[in-house]
């Protein structure tokens, strides 16, 4: 295996996926019931956040170690551009394509799991492998 | 209804300045910190990955209530 290839650290990915897709669904049971539009609507807000959420993860640990500090950096600061632009992209989509839609669900599960986030991040962070 | 389209460049435009004055500090740190103490990378790149979180959280926020505005309110 190549040394650029090697895993460092363990990212827990799937574990977080989970826990975050639970929270969703958990929300949008809430909003479900005040009607069945407020259900689906607060499972895409979620999901707006989630996805570009999902590829930031996934690309800031693309490279590892100190040998390869700057690429972490430039793959740092391209994820999170991409990762904003993604949001506007979907929220731009949702309100065009999407009609009806609860926008008070929408965007209160969106600032939820945004919230929440970094507290997930912070105790189920990764772990080195070594 | 212009003070809309305003209102929501403002927020875009403040929350990408915020966004981008705080992950230069953040990538300029954690390149000096790798490189003082190489043994520490991955876990310095598990804090910056953790902080990262923390710092986009109101941009994000900013970019959904702007495409509200955008889109819904003006729409």
């Amino acid at each position: 295996m190549p040394r650029a290839k090697k895993r460092i650290t363990r990212l827990p990915f799937y574990q977080w996926l989970a826990i975050e897709l639970s929270l969703i669904a958990l929300l949008s049971f809430g909003w479900s019931f005040e009607n069945r539009l407020a259900g689906y609507s607060a499972f895409i807000g979620g999901l707006i956040y989630v996805i570009p959420n999902a590829y930031f993860a996934h690309r800031m640990f693309r490279f590892e170690g100190a040998r390869q500090a700057r690429l972490v950096v430039g793959n740092m600061f391209r994820a999170e551009s991409i990762k904003l632009a993604l949001t506007a992209v979907f929220f731009a989509a949702v309100f065009i394509l999407i009609e009806p839609i609860h926008v008070s669900a929408l965007l209160f599960t969106f600032a939820v799991m945004v919230a929440l986030s970094p507290l997930l991040r912070w105790f189920i962070r990764p772990q080195p492998q070594r | 209804m212009e003070m809309v389209f305003i209102a929501a460049a403002l927020i875009i435009g403040l929350g990408a300045l915020g966004a981008g004055i705080g992950f230069g500090l953040l990538g300029g740190k954690l390149l000096e910190s790798t490189a003082r103490q190489p043994e520490l990378g991955n876990q310095l790149q598990t804090k910056a990955f953790i902080m990262a979180g923390l710092l986009d959280a109101v941009p994000m926020i900013g970019v959904g209530i702007a495409m509200y505005l955008i889109f819904v309110v003006a729409g």
